[in-house]
């Protein structure tokens, strides 16, 4: 037992301010990991300490969002008024991120007059070659949203 | 408790350097969250001139309240290095509240820097495609502006290299290729410098993960120390996250007993050292001196 713990930890109803710190990151971390797995959050990010150990940050990933309406189909580019929820879902391509950028999507159009009816959102990685380091972008994720039902799809 | 959290703790005194540099990281970092940065930039202040605010665990509970809405309101951007400011402050909060306040923060800090780094190791070595064979130096070392002197100077690149070499790794739709590539330079050099920071950032960090999670002994400790301090000088040097360094420093410190004042000190000349690092840019005037 270390010098820190049996002073610390002499008392052990008291030893749970040394371990509560801990348990949280562990917990955070483990949270982390889980939603890199299955939601494409980004290694750098989430409290998972898993910064400088990919390509795979919020840099290198991408947003394009697609709009259609009765005699409207096309990309839009990401304005300002979007940026933060674009580099969000970058970052988290999760429903629950995807579903907010799709939403200020159609305020946006609607508040500018545009028809809309749905809103489709890919989120693009890039990947190297391991040994050339070719770099070849990768569709992530595809999101389609309806003002009445959502999907969502991987490729 | 809840008294006790409103009241200085009496046996803190030699948590004061701790404390005062933690104090001194919120102020050099401000967050940008409106509703957050004037109450942390608030109690930082506070808390470096006041010593009753310093060692009242109300104090750093609520700072780590206010980094913890900071990484919620910013979600999911916040770097790694302010979910360990959160469980930092958490720490001394709770530790000044403890019978023992230095003794339960040195616990405290041993398990944080040994569990934060071990999950670091775990995405290097494990979870990450591309950290073990190479490829995350590699390419940072090009793509990354604030790497780009020291890929220069350390790996032999001229300024042109570096531009051409950035057209070649501009990502080509899935399946693509180019009838006529770029060029595409990687001196032996660089690949060296590359394969070192790969291999010796895992190295240190492991060591340093190892170290804080082993149960202590003397040589533990120094291994420990050593092995952390050696992380801090040399990382740092490059690495463009200052905030993490001054963090890990300040954590250090609060390993260090009482009576080691050389390592005390050691532990505050690398949270200078870093400082110096982040405002300083050598790399930039070693690639002007050296012609890069």
């Amino acid at each position: 037992m270390t010098p820190e713990i049996d002073r610390a930890g002499s008392n052990r109803g008291r030893a749970w301010r040394s371990w509560l710190p801990v348990a949280l990151l562990l917990v955070v971390a483990g949270v982390q990991v889980a939603l890199v797995k299955t939601e494409g959050l980004s290694p750098w990010k989430g409290g998972g300490f898993g910064m400088f150990s990919t390509t795979d940050d919020a840099g290198r990933r991408r947003v394009r969002v697609y709009v259609t309406a009765p005699e409207r189909s096309e990309e839009i580019t990401i304005s300002p008024s979007l940026e933060d929820a674009a580099v969000r879902a970058g970052v988290l391509p999760g429903a629950r991120q995807l579903t907010r950028l799709a939403r200020r999507v159609v305020e946006r159009e609607r508040r500018n007059g545009r028809p809309v009816e749905a809103v489709r959102i890919e989120t693009w990685g890039i990947e190297y070659a391991p040994d050339t380091l070719a770099a070849t972008t990768r569709l992530a994720r595809t999101f389609d949203y309806r003002v009445d039902a959502i999907t969502a799809t991987r490729p | 408790m809840w008294t006790r959290s409103l009241q200085p703790a009496r046996d803190a005194a030699g948590l004061d350097t701790v404390l005062q540099l933690t104090a001194i990281i919120l102020l050099l970092r401000p967050f940008e969250v409106w509703w957050v940065a004037p109450f942390v930039l608030a109690a930082a202040c506070l808390s470096l001139v006041v010593v009753g605010v310093r060692r009242s665990p109300i104090t750093w509970l609520l700072l780590s309240a206010l980094v913890a809405a900071r990484i919620v309101a910013v979600w999911p951007l916040a770097d790694n290095h302010i979910y360990l400011l959160a469980y930092w402050c958490l720490a001394i909060g709770l530790a000044l509240a403890a019978p023992a306040p230095a003794a339960t923060l040195a616990t405290s800090s041993r398990w944080l820097v040994g569990a934060a780094f071990a999950m670091a190791v775990l995405w290097k070595a494990v979870l990450s495609p591309d950290y073990v064979d190479g490829r995350f130096f590699r390419v940072t070392l090009l793509t990354d502006e604030r790497f780009a002197d020291a890929s220069m100077v350390f790996g032999g690149l001229t300024p042109a290299q570096m531009a051409e070499n950035r057209k070649f790794l501009e990502p080509l739709p899935e399946g693509a290729e180019l009838l006529t590539p770029p060029p595409f330079v990687e001196p032996p050099r660089l690949r060296a410098f590359a394969a070192g920071a790969t291999w010796g950032g895992l190295a240190l960090e492991a060591f340093v993960a190892l170290l804080c999670l082993l149960p202590s002994g003397t040589r533990i400790a120094i291994g420990r120390h050593a092995s952390l301090l050696a992380f801090c000088a040399t990382t740092y040097a490059l690495a463009p996250v200052a905030g993490f360094g001054w963090l890990i420093a300040t954590m250090g410190l609060a390993l260090c007993g009482p009576d080691q004042r050389k390592l005390r000190g050691a532990y505050v000349a690398i949270f200078v050292l870093i400082l110096l690092y982040s405002e300083f840019p050598w790399t930039g005037v070693l690639a002007d001196l050296t012609g890069r």
